[in-house]
């Protein structure tokens, strides 16, 4: 494994008084998702802050792209990619002049603003006033701004926040082809459908402190229970079953389920990253 | 700091400007106030002195100051009517020739000669009339006229109430478009959260900080012009004016910048605007006050741009006789520094946390 994109050591944090980072460490590869779950106030964003240059770390190690974080490094800033959680975009503009003024910012001249625009599904709205834009499109062009400078690091903040599904698709597809030309992605997010479907690796945050990180294969392994339900009909009422498949009667039981004549469905039981992340962290990922 | 990227957020500031209500105020709001005074109070400075002549004998003094390019003169009947138009400050100055006085210049004798000047009228005006009508009478007299000129105030000892309004007027300009424009474009950014996505890229805080400094500072100084102008109060020498407009100009940028970084919306700037509004304007109420004691005024710190503004607009000034006030303004300038610096950093912590 080559350097790592991102790599945090013993990451410490306060707002005062209140410690919202208590020694967090962990790398993403280039070409690797790393999913940060965790409930409002874990510690996410204040982690986002800090690699990107918004917020000075406290204590611990932090570095993108071989370089020590700190606060306004131009340098840094160039390489990275930030798609934020609040629509902060220019109303006033259009889409594709939010994108060229972003791009300028960068000291990217000439901008191919239209391709961006089409690679998010914007193209035949992009001369319009983002005011004019739905929640949707807003967020595929704060997609799409986030990319204008190609960047190596992407940060990703809660991209598909109540967004319909196609435009949640949309925005998959778009991290997917990132993740694919090299760049590393650190996507935070409670919605725990997405950071399946997307991460390559989760990290469960809370409190600020990672509570467990590794492949969602491997987490529902370790803390997942693996059980086979049964559904089926038997005097008029339909009834379920959940057959352990570590039980000595597994076989036994599934071979009768399976020749039962009122016999609906056959479902796998794994365990999802939420209950994963209740049984590790005792509290919920909402709220 | 880097200049290239300060011009790229000024230019994006300066494009939207027209989409932006705010904006189309700022320029359209001084002009308002300015149509409103004039309709109240009439033309602000009228730019031709007014002179009143009552000629008891036949003077050629009389016709010649009649022809005289430059002066709007009135001839009257009788020199009490025409003292009282001097002390109503109908007329700037009134002049009584007496009978037989271009003989008695001939011959040599000192005739007495009173020139009456209404005590509200500017002191060039003054100046030109008396001395206009010195060389004048000396043409008569074919040399150095043999004369004594007495001059004698008439009327209330001040300025008229519409010119003791051109630091209010131009005050007004540079307060909307150098404190109001830039501290509502920062707060308007911080609202909606675009900063944080500027500040996460190459540029600086302080870049952009800069960028609404400079907007404001590209529109005060050109609407105190326009102001100044349409107000008939474009006098006096260019350079001086220049250089108190510009050095007014920065300071009110500056204390918006001071308001932009502090608020954390827009309506905590119309509401800090508001608060303290008068405070930077109360130093233009001491004009139109001229009773008042007016060491008072010298404690606000606007006083210490507005007045260079008045005496070289109105008293036609020059910059040796207001460097003192300006080095006072640089002064107050350079701390509002200070401040802008502190408050840009307090932003920069506040974003991150927010």
């Amino acid at each position: 494994m080559g350097e790592p994109a991102i790599r945090v050591e013993g990451l410490r944090f306060s707002y005062g008084s209140l410690e919202a980072l208590r020694g967090i460490s962990f790398e993403v590869a280039p070409g690797e998702i790393l999913g940060f779950l965790g409930p409002n106030g874990a510690g996410k964003s204040t982690t986002i802050k800090i690699l990107t240059g918004q917020l000075a770390p406290g204590s611990g190690r932090a570095e993108v792209l071989g370089r020590a974080v700190a606060p306004d490094d131009p340098v840094l800033q160039a390489r990275i990619g930030v798609c934020f959680e609040e629509k902060n975009l220019y109303d006033a503009m259009s889409g594709r002049e939010n994108l060229r003024f972003f791009g300028r910012l960068f000291g990217i001249r000439d901008l191919d603003a239209d391709g961006l625009l089409a690679k998010v599904g914007l193209a035949e709205r992009g001369r319009d006033p983002v005011s004019k834009y739905s929640k949707g499109m807003r967020q595929r062009l704060m997609m799409a701004r986030a990319l204008v400078n190609t960047p190596q690091v992407l940060f990703l903040d809660e991209p598909t926040d109540g967004l319909d599904p196609v435009s949640s698709r949309a925005i998959r597809t778009l991290i997917r082809g990132e993740v694919e030309r090299g760049a590393a992605v650190l996507l935070t997010t409670h919605d725990m459908f997405e950071a399946d479907e997307l991460s390559d690796r989760v990290a469960f945050i809370n409190e600020g402190r990672i509570h467990a990180i590794d492949t969602p294969e491997n987490l529902k392994l370790q803390h997942g229970r693996r059980a086979v339900k049964v559904r089926y009909r038997q005097s008029g009422s339909v009834t379920e079953e959940s057959v352990p498949l570590d039980a000595p009667d597994a076989g036994e039981r599934l071979r009768a389920a399976a020749g039962h004549p009122g016999l609906m469905t056959i479902h796998t039981e794994e365990a999802t990253l939420e209950s994963i992340f209740v049984e590790i962290t005792g509290r919920a990922l909402a709220g | 700091m880097s200049a290239r990227r300060i011009l790229l957020v000024l230019g994006k500031d300066l494009r939207l400007g027209p989409r932006s209500p705010v904006f189309l105020w700022v320029l359209v709001l001084p002009l308002m106030i300015t149509l409103v005074l004039q309709v109240a109070f009439g033309d602000l400075l009228d730019p031709r002195p007014r002179l009143g002549i009552m000629d008891q004998g036949d003077s050629a003094v009389a016709a010649a100051v009649q022809q005289a390019p430059g002066l709007e003169v009135a001839r009257l009947g009788s020199a009490e009517a025409l003292k009282a138009k001097v002390a109503a400050d109908d007329l700037d100055a009134g002049l009584v020739l007496p009978p037989g006085f271009d003989a008695a210049l001939r011959a040599g004798e000192r005739p007495a000669l009173e020139l009456y000047v209404s005590g509200r009228s500017a002191a060039v005006d003054r100046l030109v009339l008396t001395a206009t009508t010195l060389d004048l009478i000396r043409q008569a007299a074919a040399g150095v006229p043999p004369l004594e000129v007495e001059v004698v105030a008439l009327g209330e000892e001040a300025r008229p109430i519409a010119v003791r309004l051109v630091p209010l007027i131009a005050m007004y300009a540079l307060l909307v478009a150098g404190v109001f424009l830039p501290s509502f474009s920062l707060a308007d950014e911080r609202e909606r959260r675009t900063l944080n996505a500027v500040v996460v890229s190459p540029v600086r805080l302080g870049e952009v900080v800069a960028a609404k400094g400079s907007l404001g500072f590209l529109l005060a100084v050109p609407m105190a012009v326009v102001t100044l102008w349409i107000n008939q109060a474009l006098t006096g020498q260019p350079l001086a004016l220049l250089v108190v407009l510009v050095v007014a100009g920065a300071l009110l940028v500056e204390l918006g910048l001071v308001y932009g970084t502090v608020a954390g919306n827009v309506t905590a700037v119309f509401t800090l605007i508001k608060g303290t509004g008068f405070l930077l304007l109360a130093p233009t109420v001491f004009y139109l006050f001229p009773d008042w004691p007016q060491w008072i005024a010298r404690l606000f710190p606007t006083y210490w741009v507005i007045n260079p503004v008045y005496e070289v607009t109105i008293e036609r000034a020059g910059l040796g006789d207001v460097w003192a006030e300006l080095v006072v303004a640089l002064g107050v300038g350079a701390l509002l520094g200070v401040v802008v610096a502190a408050t840009t950093r307090r932003l920069r912590a506040r974003l991150a946390a927010g």
